[in-house]
């Protein structure tokens, strides 16, 4: 701008409306009518300049306008409206608690299958214990049985034939020496079988109990409860 | 409304899940209200609402739920003030789900039911408040355990607990807090105001197997409001069955007692059935008040044994006479029971059936009570 009262802008600010209100134009050379014609195209240059620059800077603006728009509405990064980060707080904290119910849910569905294996195991000792003792008690009987039948078979050899009033008939007292015999065997055998059985039975019983101990809920060395979860 | 509730609750569990996610993001507090896993809070108040919006017609109906409803909540340290946070969250939740459907108008409704929901259920609690403590303290003073899954707990209460025979308790343990499960009083009132609970242990349950296995003389334990409804019909001159299967044995015991106390009893019989015969986990205590009571005849029953042969009878001999088959089988055999009021409690398949067949047997339902036991007691 070679005139001193066209409008001094500096690098980077823009012509203001009232800058173009006060441009005073110099009056054409003598001769001529109107205004400098020199000042005139100067100046509808700047002003064209300006123009460009504000159109460009329009577009750049625009552009940013629907770039912010389509970040905000992936909702990826940036500035979220109010709204939108409670509902993504939401949606995060309900990801989260669905997270916990699964892990509480498969715990639950563990504990759960193991201690009915436990109950199946337990139902299957308590049975086989309660055939093993039915099977020791027929053994018992057999054994004496045969002890019994014995112990007749010999008291008729030795007793000699006679007949002694002042004692129990020959029929009844060889009964009685056979139900003795019988009962006698059987509560050794019984006796025997089950001081062995009851044996093991209370090792065992000892085993889950300490093992139970060990892993009882609450219950540590120290005696203090642990923590929920 | 209803509609607009049938449209939302369609989506079922995310519905609810949405419901305490903002609830929680506005008020992160609450968060300690509630247990870790949410899945079961979530089905009871899905359960809840349905009740409240389908009978939203029926006042009479509604209003006792309602109060029911405040007065359970105290014990979860739930207040006047916790009250408008849950009706926001409510709203937000029905406006999310509801789409375009939601306007101004539907708002407007839901807000004012919302707050005479809340109004009624916080009467009911601040009537409770002025004669009832919100929960009782309690510590263990005994514990037997009776198999290796069933416990016998005696708890002394910090002050008097008065109950009905036959109602139950929501009880707590410190080491399962936020878990609440209902446990029924097994003895009338005592004069030292200890209560006895028959806990069996549910499998994958989380309290039941702190209660049996893990809990020892001295423990504290939370109890709330005792409540129910299998009580004694006190105008009745009737004689008495009581038919329980496994730890249903605890409210009908109670009720038992209670009736002993009577100048004059009524003829009683009580069926106590089990799987097998350890599950009889009472049946000595029974035996001797058996032998006690003239006026009370006692049939132990197991359903999943064989009859008695061999060394097995052995072995159970002194137990008295077990009788083998299905409780509700065993109960109509010794009919006919047409002149008694019956109470029955149990598993949900013992009692079931045993209603059925008492009615077959001509007892009118008016004189039947009952109550089951499944999630209750996990």
């Amino acid at each position: 701008m070679n005139s001193p009262n066209l409008p001094v802008v500096s690098e980077g600010s823009r012509l203001t409306p009232g800058e173009l209100h006060s441009v005073v134009f110099a009056r054409a050379a003598l001769g001529r009518r109107g205004y400098d014609e020199e000042q005139v195209r100067n100046f509808l240059q700047y002003v064209e300049r300006e123009l460009v620059q504000i159109f460009g800077d329009k577009a750049a603006l625009a552009d940013e306008v629907n770039r912010l728009r389509a970040l905000a509405a992936k909702g990826t990064r940036g500035v979220m409206a109010p709204e939108d980060a409670h509902f993504q707080a939401v949606r995060i904290l309900s990801q989260a608690q669905q997270t916990a119910d699964l892990y509480v849910a498969d715990a639950e569905r563990y504990t759960r299958e193991l201690a009915h294996e436990a109950r199946l195991h337990r139902e299957a000792i308590l049975s086989d214990a309660k055939g093993r003792a039915e099977q020791l008690l027929e053994e018992a009987h057999r054994k004496a049985a045969a002890v019994a039948d014995a112990a007749v078979r010999t008291a008729e050899q030795m007793a000699p034939p006679v007949a002694r009033p002042d004692t129990v008939p020959d029929g009844e007292r060889r009964a009685m020496e056979r139900e003795i015999a019988y009962l006698r065997t059987y509560s050794d055998v019984y006796r025997t079988h089950l001081r062995s059985y009851l044996e093991a039975l209370l090792r065992n019983v000892d085993e889950w109990e300490s093992s139970e101990r060990a892993s009882l809920p609450g219950v540590t060395p120290g005696g203090t409860a642990n923590p929920p979860g | 409304m209803k509609d607009s509730f049938a449209q939302v609750a369609g989506e079922g569990d995310s519905v609810a899940l949405f419901f305490y996610s903002d609830l929680f993001v506005r008020n992160p507090h609450l968060r300690d209200m509630f247990p870790i896993g949410m899945s079961g809070q979530r089905d009871k108040l899905l359960r809840a609402l349905g009740h409240i919006v389908s009978q939203v017609d029926d006042l009479p109906t509604l209003v006792p739920f309602l109060q029911q409803l405040g007065r359970d909540h105290r014990r979860f340290g739930i207040l006047a003030e916790h009250y408008p946070n849950v009706g926001a969250s409510l709203l937000a939740t029905l406006r999310h789900f509801s789409g375009p459907s939601w306007d101004e108008e539907i708002e407007g409704d839901w807000n004012a039911a919302y707050s005479l929901v809340a109004k009624v259920m916080l009467e009911a609690a601040d009537e409770n408040a002025l004669s009832t403590p919100a929960w009782w303290n309690g510590h263990v003073v005994a514990v037997e355990r009776r198999r290796f899954d069933i416990c016998v707990l005696r708890v002394q209460p910090d002050r008097p607990l008065p109950y009905q025979p036959g109602q139950s308790v929501a009880l707590e343990v410190p080491s399962r807090l936020r878990h609440w499960r209902y446990y029924s009083m097994a003895n009338a009132p005592r004069h030292d105001q200890t209560v006895d609970f028959h806990v069996r242990l549910v499998d994958g349950g989380p309290v039941s197997p702190v209660l049996v296995r893990g809990t020892e003389t001295g423990d504290r334990v939370r109890m709330g409001s005792p409540i129910g409804t299998l009580t004694l019909d006190q105008e009745s001159g009737r004689n008495v069955l009581l038919v329980a299967g496994s730890t249903g044995l605890a409210p009908l015991k109670a009720i038992l007692e209670q009736l002993a106390g009577r100048p004059t009893p009524p003829r009683v019989h009580l069926f106590f059935g089990a799987r097998t015969r350890d599950g009889l986990y009472d049946l000595e205590d029974l035996t001797k008040l058996a032998g006690e009571f003239p006026w009370l005849t006692l049939v132990p029953a197991v359903s999943d044994e064989p009859g008695g042969h061999g060394f097995s009878s052995l072995l159970n001999s002194g137990d008295g006479d077990v009788e083998h088959g299905n409780l509700s089988d065993v109960v109509a055999r010794h009919g006919p029971w047409d002149g008694h009021d019956a109470y029955v409690c149990g598993p949900s398949a013992m009692v079931g059936h045993t209603v059925e067949q008492l009615a077959r047997l001509g007892v009118p339902r008016d004189r039947i009570r009952l109550e089951t036991f499944a999630d209750a007691q996990r």
